[in-house]
């Protein structure tokens, strides 16, 4: 019998090396020295190309459905400048994203992109943790084509950080044959009528930015303290159940296909469904929109900083900007674009007097972008917001 | 009357490792994938965070666990019981069509449970989102039921929707486990049942639904446990109201960063179904109960 193993053989003897592997580790990390392996990951993915861009989808032209389609900005670029450009639509969500890179960046790992997408408050976030590399502005000589407006905004006071990509409005967007009306302000997505169908964002910053604002509450200088009443009517509606859902991009499939009377929604989509569906309509608020934008960013540790430059440069160019909006139909951030897009002629040129491309000032009048929201206050905010809309 | 049991050793000459190599695959794979991670958990849940983005500090913060309880306590009592609700009609649901399948089957049979299992070569999130384009308020199930249930009615975004998900994605998982007791039955006992003047529903309910039990546990386990731990049926075709506690942990580790307390919800949800698989597992009778 001396090869049986007893069942109380084996859990000792199992117990005894469970314990050596769980404590070895521990042991084994006091004793050796705190080396910072780097790694070459910043490479990983990023195989030949000298540029990765990582950015949201349905943000950049598709000659014939194709990312790298002839004549489309990525396949024009390639040409004009003999660079490699990896271009990928991984960003989905913010805070997604931001999930994902955290664990590398907080330790000083790259991260793969070169070039990632943050919306304005994530790109400021990214900022104040000192994991972003500064722009080479000098070798980007068409950054002064950025529009007035967003030239070193509260989010990258010094504008060395960020260039934004494309900007956008936050509105109500509803489907007109649902309703049977036009919808003009907040308090019609309010009205009883419309119980049990209206959606509104994830987003906090829209969804809590466009309700404030119909309170009356201006959001250049955010305070949990000041947006307290927004709160309350968010979760007022939620309880009594006007609220349905709190989506994010796919809002628009439920504002298709009728589920959603009226929704919280961007502008660029809304444009975009309406050639599908004409019963789809956008309106800024009474009160007043949000206005947004997402930028391009440079991931601390990220390599071949002077091919990004010129990536940014050619997209800085209006001529090359303009191909973009035409294609992605959002505010576009380059000056100069409403001109080339007239020069473009046919739907592009009517896009140039689109309202909702290019506000006008009365319009823009209307518009309110989110000032800085301190760490503190912006877990405060999240916090609240994620009790209301039940996670 | 037994031989003696190392007469039998001369044929394989085993080593003494032979048992732990055996068998250390299955424990290594624990260790790694279960048991490490547990503990890590663990830490992660008694750790404080000195601010939003920092790395948790380990140091013994039992605050995760009560505020656990004293602000989710609702959103674990409906957990549990939309996972409850989900497993009692898949059973519902299920134990026919495997009884069904494993009786009247025949030549089919094996076609038949292949049939049951193919929804889950699509995956889990692409079935869910398939729901909503089904429930939706302008699609034909929905118009015909408001005929009934007046204009106001909808499916989406209730708690019957989320039950509804949660019972269909895990329908298989009850079928199979029922099926493979079934098919195990000797049926000539009801035929003994029969000639005991047993009726055929004395002889079901005596003599098949008994034999089938193992089944219906172990369908019962693999459909309850998952369920309440889900969060994407809740996100597509639940609401505010209908959250759960999967969609919480979600939100504390994706969102708010708050490592600490999703790993002390995360804790409590183990903590408290391995309870409830324990007393579950009394009331059923453990003997036999090998599948």
């Amino acid at each position: 019998m001396a090869n049986r193993v007893t069942r109380r053989q084996f859990m000792t003897r199992t117990g005894l090396a469970l314990g050596g592997i769980a404590l070895g580790p521990q042991l084994l990390a006091a004793c050796s020295s705190d080396s910072k392996d780097s790694a070459s990951g910043g490479d990983s993915g990023k195989g030949s190309n000298d540029i990765w861009f990582d950015n949201w989808t349905l943000y950049i032209d598709k000659p014939n459905d194709e990312l790298y389609g002839k004549g489309g900005t990525l396949d024009e670029f390639q040409k004009a400048s003999g660079l490699k450009i990896k271009y990928t639509e991984g960003y989905n969500d913010n805070n997604e994203y931001f999930a994902k890179i955290q664990p590398l960046l907080s330790k000083g790992d790259p991260i793969g992109p070169n070039i990632i997408a943050p919306t304005f408050w994530m790109a400021g976030r990214l900022i104040g943790l000192g994991w972003l590399e500064k722009l080479p502005l000098s070798k980007i000589p068409n950054a002064k084509n950025l529009v007035t407006s967003l030239q070193k905004p509260p989010s990258d006071p010094t504008g060395e950080y960020s260039l934004p990509w494309q900007s956008g409005v936050a509105g109500i967007a509803y489907n007109q044959k649902v309703t049977g009306r036009e919808l003009k302000s907040m308090d019609d997505l309010w009205d009883p009528a419309f119980k049990g169908k209206i959606g509104v964002l994830t987003e906090m910053r829209d969804t809590i930015g466009l309700i404030a604002m119909s309170l009356g509450t201006d959001l250049d200088k955010p305070t949990y303290q000041n947006f307290q009443p927004a709160f309350a009517k968010l979760e007022e509606e939620v309880q009594n159940g006007q609220i349905r859902q709190f989506t994010g991009n796919d809002y628009v499939k439920d504002l298709s296909q009728g589920n959603f009377a009226a929704c919280i929604g961007w502008s660029g989509d809304i444009v975009q469904i309406q050639k599908d569906n004409p019963d789809i309509r956008f309106a800024v608020p009474e009160s007043g929109g949000t206005l947004w934008y997402d930028t391009m960013v440079i991931p601390k540790g990220a390599q071949d900083l002077d091919a990004v430059a010129k990536w940014m440069d050619y997209v800085y160019d209006p001529v090359n900007a303009a191909r973009i909006t035409a294609a992605v139909q959002y505010i576009p951030t380059v000056a100069g674009v409403q001109d080339e897009l007239r020069k473009m002629g046919g739907d592009a040129a009517a896009l140039a007097d689109s309202q909702l491309l290019f506000p006008d000032a009365t319009t823009l009048a209307n518009l309110q972008s989110w000032g800085n929201l301190s760490e503190s206050e912006e877990q405060k905010f999240d916090e609240e917001f994620a009790r209301i809309s039940g996670s | 009357m037994a031989k003696n049991a190392t007469d039998d050793d001369r044929g394989l000459r085993k080593s003494r490792f032979a048992p732990y190599g055996l068998l250390s695959p299955g424990v290594i794979w624990l260790l790694l994938f279960f048991l490490v991670p547990v503990v890590m958990l663990f830490k992660a849940s008694l750790s404080t965070k000195p601010s939003r983005f920092a790395e948790p500090q380990f140091d013994w913060d039992w605050s995760n666990f009560s505020s656990a309880f004293s602000q989710y306590g609702s959103v674990f009592v409906r957990s549990f019981v939309f996972a409850g609700v989900a497993t009692i009609l898949a059973i519902l649901i299920g134990y026919p069509l495997a009884y069904w399948i494993a009786t009247q089957g025949g030549r089919f049979k094996n076609l038949l449970i292949g049939l049951v299992v193919v929804p889950f070569f699509t995956s889990y999130l692409i079935r869910t989102i398939a729901w909503t384009s089904l429930l939706q308020d302008e699609n034909f199930i929905v118009s015909f039921l408001r005929i009934f249930m007046g204009q106001d009615f909808r499916i989406l975004a209730t708690p019957a929707a989320v039950i509804g998900g949660l019972t269909y994605n895990f329908m298989s998982f009850m079928i199979l486990p029922i099926y493979v007791s079934l098919e195990k039955i000797d049926f000539r006992l009801t035929e003994a049942a029969g000639d005991l003047y047993g009726s055929p529903w004395t002889a079901f309910r005596k003599v098949v639904f008994p034999l089938s039990l193992p089944g219906v546990f172990a369908g019962s386990l693999l459909v309850f446990i998952p369920a309440a731990g889900d969060y994407l049926n809740n996100r597509y075709l639940g609401s505010p109201q209908t959250s759960m506690i999967g969609t919480v942990v979600q939100n504390k580790f994706l969102v708010q960063f708050d490592y600490p307390q999703a790993a002390a919800l995360s804790i409590v949800l183990m903590v408290i179904i391995t309870v409830l698989v324990l007393v579950y597992s009394r009331f059923m009778g453990t003997e036999g109960l090998a599948v």
